[in-house]
């Protein structure tokens, strides 16, 4: 059997033949039941009319039954292979060489699989469905029936159906935190020094060199001398967003890790969005990374980072934490900004130390659950001594100048970030 | 449009269900002493058998941690849908019937309203259309004739000598040319 479901298991849209399983229908087993029953209390009773009521019955069931189909081709794929949670996709079946048989195909959905109103039936069939949770989704498995036209003979066959990726929805974010220091790359953010930009910061006296089409005529009139205006030079920053995925707590859905990753995936697309280079950290029971990087394939090579494996990308253990990445992949002077429910110590202790080290640290807080009350005096006193360390971990970390923001997941990220956004964030070395 | 189809096979299946009992049952005086244990079977038989197609096929992926009350309700469903209700059914209504006294039409009606539920039962499982029954239309009239000839036989007063053999001839030449009827069918 289980040789049988991997012989029977394909890629999305390959065709592939399976060999359905021959056996009597439950409506024959049910007419044969009519049968029997009429024929015995003929027998016992005397009473031809019971005889009568097992006709219809035996007729049905001699009747010529067509030749039965060895195997049918069954092909399965979606019309996305990538998706965000809630998005729709279509299903495509395509069932042939079932000779004189009728198809009847029914999908059986896995976790946070949700088919959609829709029918499977016949040759070509489309089914839509949507995922409600991130994560490598196998959509289930397929099964399906044939009958011949009497009815009384079923063939099963089951199939497994595709995978598709399913990334964290985005959170809405279209205000970003920029440092005032930038590294003198060219980009979008306008930054303190003087430069080639659009952004006018004032007026001042022209010196030989200086481009002609820059003078403020206005003011060299006003002055008597040339007067030129200058603009902000225009900077790219490196952000590194450090996704904390070890503490899974609270309710399905809206856990520390589904925030931290709809965050993420929020983050970067708003980054990428104005050229900046965003890499990802994916804190967990291991360290994954991919360095900074731009531009809209960078954004699925983060995505992909989010759904992987830990066993197939390059991952270091905790204990060696993020402090310990190479240089691509934590460059001086970026922007991190760290999602996380600050459960881990560990990861409070290299938050501290990243501090030290002179990168602007920007903390969005993901904790939206606490521990259980369970009504006796012992749960309320641990619930209280619980949120009195929870707060003390966020004091210290105040302390240490490190900006920290709460998000519950339902707001926008702008609403927590805005006083970062509205002004640069300063970045002290 | 499914759904609503899929409801109105299920409402046509359990009256069905409950016109066979209560046909086979009536009159209950005429019934023996342990007509009322049949007639009770038959109702739950009847019962379970629409709860069985209301609760259609079982949920895929297990759930591990449930609570003991939906506990209880999947392993009450489980055995609703593990057992053969309608089967059930068809050998109460029969036995109900066989506990009266003869009468033929009375029987032959109940084998039409039996085979009537089966059919619509089947339709409710596999969620198909009544067109699909289309290709046993000539089959179905061919068993229903014999139904019908099996009650005006039985209603016949019993017969001695050559009438007798006349009517064995007509019942002999009926059956065959109905068999032949029937295997002409592709």
């Amino acid at each position: 059997m289980a040789a049988q479901r991997e012989q029977e298991r394909a890629g999305p849209g390959q065709a592939h033949q399976v060999r359905p399983r021959w056996s009597a229908s439950p409506h024959a087993l049910r007419l044969i039941t009519l049968a029997l029953a009429g024929l015995i209390i003929a027998l016992i009773t005397q009473r031809p009319e019971f005889a009568g009521v097992a006709a219809p019955a035996v007729l049905l069931l001699a009747a010529r039954r067509p030749e039965r189909p060895g195997q049918v081709g069954v092909s399965a794929r979606t019309s996305a292979t990538r998706l965000s949670e809630g998005e729709r996709a279509d299903l495509m079946v395509t069932v042939t060489e079932y000779g004189d048989h009728s198809v009847d195909l029914m999908v059986h959905p896995r976790y946070a699989v949700v088919p959609e109103p829709g029918r499977l039936s016949g040759d070509e069939s489309r089914l839509p469905f949507r995922v409600d949770r991130w994560g490598r989704r196998s959509l289930g498995t397929l099964e399906i029936t044939l009958r011949d036209r009497w009815r009384l003979t079923e063939g099963h066959a089951t199939v497994e159906l595709p995978t598709v990726d399913c990334y964290p929805r985005p959170a809405a974010q279209r205000t970003r935190v920029v440092l005032s220091r930038l590294p003198s790359r060219l980009g979008e953010h306008a930054s303190r020094s003087s430069g080639e930009g659009v952004e006018f910061t004032g007026v001042r006296e022209f010196v030989p060199g200086d481009r002609q089409r820059r003078v403020n005529w206005p003011a060299t009139t006003r002055r008597g001398r040339l007067q030129l205006n200058t603009f902000a030079a225009e900077r790219t920053q490196n952000v590194v967003i450090l996704a904390d995925t070890s503490s899974d707590v609270g309710e399905p859905g809206s856990t520390p890790v589904d925030l931290a990753l709809r965050g993420s995936a929020a983050t970067a697309r708003a980054y990428l969005g104005v050229r900046d280079r965003v890499g990802l950290v994916i804190y967990q029971h291991s360290v994954r990374w991919i360095a900074p990087g731009l531009g809209a394939r960078h954004y699925y090579r983060i995505m992909d980072l989010m759904l992987a494996d830990p066993g197939l990308t390059d991952t270091r253990s905790r204990e060696a934490g993020i402090t310990r990445l190479p240089r691509a992949g934590l460059p001086p002077g970026s922007l991190i900004l760290v999602f996380s429910p600050l459960l881990d110590r560990r990861l409070v202790e290299t938050l501290r130390d990243l501090r030290e080290r002179g990168f602007g640290v920007l903390i969005i807080d993901v904790l939206n659950a606490e521990p259980a009350d369970r009504g006796d005096s012992f749960s309320g006193l641990a619930r209280r001594i619980w949120r009195m360390e929870q707060q003390a971990i966020r004091f210290s970390l105040r302390e240490l100048g490190i900006p920290l923001v709460h998000w519950n997941g339902e707001q926008s990220l702008d609403e927590p970030l805005a006083p970062y956004t509205r002004r640069v964030m300063v970045s002290r070395r | 449009m499914t759904n609503t189809r899929s409801a109105r096979t299920i409402a046509a299946s359990g009256l069905l269900a409950a016109a066979c009992v209560v046909w086979a049952a009536v009159p209950l005086s005429g019934a023996r002493s342990i007509g009322p244990v049949v007639l009770a079977a038959a109702v739950a038989c009847a019962a379970l058998s629409v709860a069985r197609l209301a609760l259609g096929a079982a949920p895929g992926d297990p759930v591990v941690y449930l609570n003991p009350v939906v506990h209880a309700w999947r392993l009450l469903t489980r055995i609703v849908r593990r057992w053969l209700w309608a089967e059930g059914l068809v050998v109460a209504a029969l036995v109900l019937e066989a506990l009266h006294r003869s009468r033929p039409w009375h029987t032959g009606l109940l084998s039409a309203a039996l085979l009537a539920y089966l059919l619509a039962v089947h339709l409710a499982e596999s969620r198909a259309r009544l067109a699909v029954l289309r290709p046993q239309v000539p089959l179905l009239a061919a068993g229903l004739g014999l139904v019908a000839l099996a009650v005006g036989a039985a209603m016949l007063p019993a017969v001695t000598g050559s009438a007798a053999d006349l009517m064995a001839i007509l019942a002999a030449v009926a059956a065959v040319a109905v068999g032949g009827l029937a295997l002409q069918q592709p």
